[in-house]
């Protein structure tokens, strides 16, 4: 009990010093609602959002408020998915495939306001759940972690990129871990961080520092949406919208059980590393689905199934950031970027890091999911009105704003050439539908794995079993043999029949 | 079949999920050419490993040490993974009946429109980045590539898209040609010149052919406020390096600023 109160008195310090200080409330309004503008626009992602103002604020500002306006952008474009899924049934970010399911007939029947509203309410909650759990998970993790070596961070590296590889592939889970092995083989360019032998460089000096984040995230995700999306610019027929969008209480009140499991789901599922809002939306959804009394209507205009996916995509943003801070592995895609943003202002988030920008980054995500809020609920038919504007008019502007935060953050137009050889790399990817997310993490964890394997043999004469003696490492191992076998053809053959064995028997 | 449709028939191949049989068999056959390529690049980049010493040699005299120190140890274990795994895939593509399809243009997807639509946006882009950007203003270049994407991708018009990439590749291509080495990229303003008088053609083009379209009209404006205050943002509001300095409208507001307007508050 003292422990909480001990964490909730250094949140209360840090939630004072931010609402205290009035530039605060510059970045986190503005960077609220431009989050909320990018997951309202289809064609626009809430890691786009967080890693264009990676670009733009990463290092240009101080920390403080570079974390207000990425955590505010993070926080605000998860929930603006919400809008086109309900009002168009078009997610407006992979996070909010979900709740089109149930949003759109929804509004549809003249409930968008309703709908609106009460995701605008389980987006919050959600938030502060998540919120909640990062800062009293973190410090426990933050023990357990400061008694892990280079065996333990070397198979925990490797477990987040295969973990990803797994749950965010679409098609042929291999494709999701190749993924990873190129975004790992990508790391392995320029000098090698043991004993600075050139590595690919190809006689190419800019190469010799190996592949900067922030190029690498933009070339990732904003090119091949630029290409993909630079589509036919229709007028898009959005669902009326009557009556009231702030919530009654008495519905709050009604669906809290919903809205609590599902912001438990989603934290759960966040603090996996490498697997997104997305993920954490459907597992809700589906959970919702199996133990909910309305489970038959979901998918035909549910509110419980609407609540499910919402509350948990927003949940899932504080779980995400535990793997982050805690083990500087990224829980999700956009914790991804906010790695990018880290490392560019010289913090490697994992057991060393500062514990007063933990108590920072929980007080700004409780700000951001106030914002959020309030702009949800008093300006919602602003986000509404831009809707209508094409994705022909803003994607080229998304690129001309990639291209300026690209180069001024390495202040080189090599970096430029890489997030166009990175584009290109992963707009090829997804037309064979081999994730990019994995990918990415396997660029930023690729470092961390290389150093820490080499170092663990190096300091046991190169004796492999140092990755199986040690009791964290053996679980370690163990869970990325097991994630690996558990995908191959015989191993699944046995544990469906082993299932069928057992319902049969029953 | 009109416009549209072929366009939300390529948006179907491309975007959504694997959803029916002749998606995933379309998917198998390009896996197949994909599986290739991969195997191609794990082959190449191991033999680029066998470059880094493993099993230490000297050098120099001095030795480099046991092969669990050696720089080539874990990129020789990430493209041996990467082989096998795309071997796996190209196993996968042949069961499946890809390799049977891959040879054949409908096994593969291919739909014209959506292949020229990428190529023209792909053009844009390159010649934006690798020619326009490094050597000519960043409001003129930027300007263009906006007017450019705008005007040809809003109406999904195969002819107004291949005009857009004309255009942007035309002043790259000047660029490239008149100042190709590095240490002309900030001096003459010619290829400046040229980019501009692209971009006032094409917006006089963009307003005639307007024709009661708000978006259309709406473009000079855009084309020209947002890398307008995208630079002076980024050069004055966050004092970052901004692409070409010295080019030809840049130059002048950065003169201007520091010239005439700073001194407005700085002196006081």
């Amino acid at each position: 009990m003292n422990f909480v109160l001990g964490q909730l008195a250094g949140f209360g310090d840090a939630f004072i010093a931010l609402v205290a200080d009035p530039v605060t409330y510059i970045y986190l309004i503005s960077s609220v609602f431009l989050g909320i503008v990018f997951g309202a626009l289809p064609g626009l992602t809430a890691t786009l959002a967080v890693t264009i103002l990676t670009g733009f604020f990463g290092n240009k500002v101080p920390l403080d408020y570079a974390l207000i306006a990425l955590l505010g952008a993070y926080v605000g474009a998860i929930y603006g998915g919400s809008y086109p899924s309900i009002l168009l049934n078009i997610p407006g970010t992979a996070a909010s495939a979900a709740t089109a399911m149930d949003g759109y007939p929804l509004a549809k029947r003249g409930r968008g306001a309703e709908a609106l509203g009460l995701t605008t309410t389980a987006s919050f909650v959600g938030t502060l759940i998540g919120t909640f759990a990062l800062l009293i998970f973190v410090w426990v993790l933050l023990l357990i972690s400061q008694n892990i070596a280079s065996p333990e961070k070397a198979l925990l590296a490797l477990f987040g990129i295969l973990l990803s590889g797994t749950l965010m592939s679409e098609d042929l889970v291999i494709k999701g871990w190749i993924s990873g092995m190129i975004g790992l083989a990508m790391a392995m360019v320029g000098l090698d961080p043991l004993l600075s032998e050139p590595r690919y460089t190809f006689g190419w000096s800019y190469l010799l520092s190996g592949f900067q984040v922030v190029p690498v995230l933009m070339g990732a995700f904003a090119i091949p949406q630029i290409i993909e999306s630079l589509r036919m610019g229709g007028v898009a027929q959005i669902a009326q919208l009557k009556g009231r969008i702030v919530p009654k209480l008495g519905q709050v009140r009604r669906y809290f059980p919903t809205i609590a499991r599902s912001g438990v789901i989603g934290t759960g599922v966040g603090s996996l590393p490498g697997v997104g809002e997305d993920v954490a939306g459907w597992v809700s959804y589906g959970v919702g689905k199996s133990v909910s009394k309305e489970g038959k209507t979901f998918g035909k205009g549910s509110l419980e199934g609407l609540l499910s996916s919402e509350t948990a995509n927003n949940a899932c943003i504080g779980g995400a950031l535990i793997p982050l801070l805690v083990l500087g592995i990224p829980g999700s895609p956009p914790a991804a970027a906010l790695m990018g943003a880290f490392r560019i202002n010289n913090i490697i988030p994992g057991p060393t890091i500062d514990p007063a920008i933990i108590l920072r980054v929980v007080a700004i995500m409780v700000l951001a999911s106030f914002t959020m809020f309030l702009m949800g609920l008093f300006t919602a038919r602003i986000f509404i009105k831009i809707l209508k504007l094409p994705q022909t008019v803003f994607l080229p502007v998304v690129m001309v704003l990639t291209t300026i935060g690209s180069f001024s953050v390495g202040g080189g137009i090599n970096d430029l050439y890489l997030m166009l050889g990175v584009g290109a790399l992963a707009y090829g990817m997804n037309l064979l539908r081999y994730p990019i997310a994995p990918l990415v993490i396997g660029v930023i964890l690729g470092g961390l794995f290389d150093e820490t394997f080499r170092r663990s043999l190096f300091l046991h004469d190169g004796n492999l079993a140092v990755f199986a003696s040690r009791p964290g490492a053996a679980i370690l191992l163990a869970m990325n043999v097991g994630l690996i076998a558990s995908q191959l053809g015989p191993v699944k053959r046995g544990f469906r029949r082993l299932v069928t064995r057992t319902k049969g028997a029953s | 079949m009109s416009l549209d449709q072929t366009d939300q028939d390529s948006r179907s191949a491309s975007q959504q999920p694997v959803q029916t049989a002749n998606d995933k068999a379309v998917l198998r056959a390009r896996d197949f050419w994909g599986a290739l390529v991969l195997i191609a690049v794990s082959l190449f980049f191991l033999w680029r490993t066998s470059f880094i010493p493993l099993w230490g040699e000297n050098r120099a005299g001095v030795s480099g040490g046991d092969w669990y120190n050696s720089a080539a140890l874990v990129p020789l274990g990430i493209f041996t993974a990467m082989g096998l795994m795309a071997v796996s895939v190209l196993v996968t593509s042949i069961r499946e009946g890809g390799a049977s399809r891959a040879l054949s243009s409908v096994g593969i997807g291919w739909n014209g429109f959506e292949a020229w639509r990428i190529v023209t946006i792909t053009v844009s882009l390159v010649f934006y980045i690798g020619a326009l950007v490094p050597r000519v203003d960043f409001i003129a270049s930027s300007g263009l590539l906006i007017t450019a994407l705008i005007y040809g991708y809003h109406t999904g018009n195969p002819r107004r898209m291949g005009i857009a990439a004309a255009s942007v590749m035309l002043a790259g291509l000047y660029a490239l040609i008149a100042h190709f080495p590095q240490a002309e990229w900030n001096a003459p303003h010619d290829d400046d010149m040229v980019t501009l008088v692209i971009w006032a053609v094409f917006t006089v083009v963009v307003l005639v052919q307007a024709r009661g379209s708000s978006v259309m009209k709406a473009i000079p404006v855009i084309a020209l406020l947002v890398p307008t205050i995208l630079v002076c943002a980024m050069a004055f509001g966050f004092r970052q390096n901004v692409p070409n300095r010295g080019g030809l409208l840049f130059s002048q507001i950065e003169y201007n600023y520091y010239v005439n307007l700073r001194p407005l508050w700085r002196d006081r």
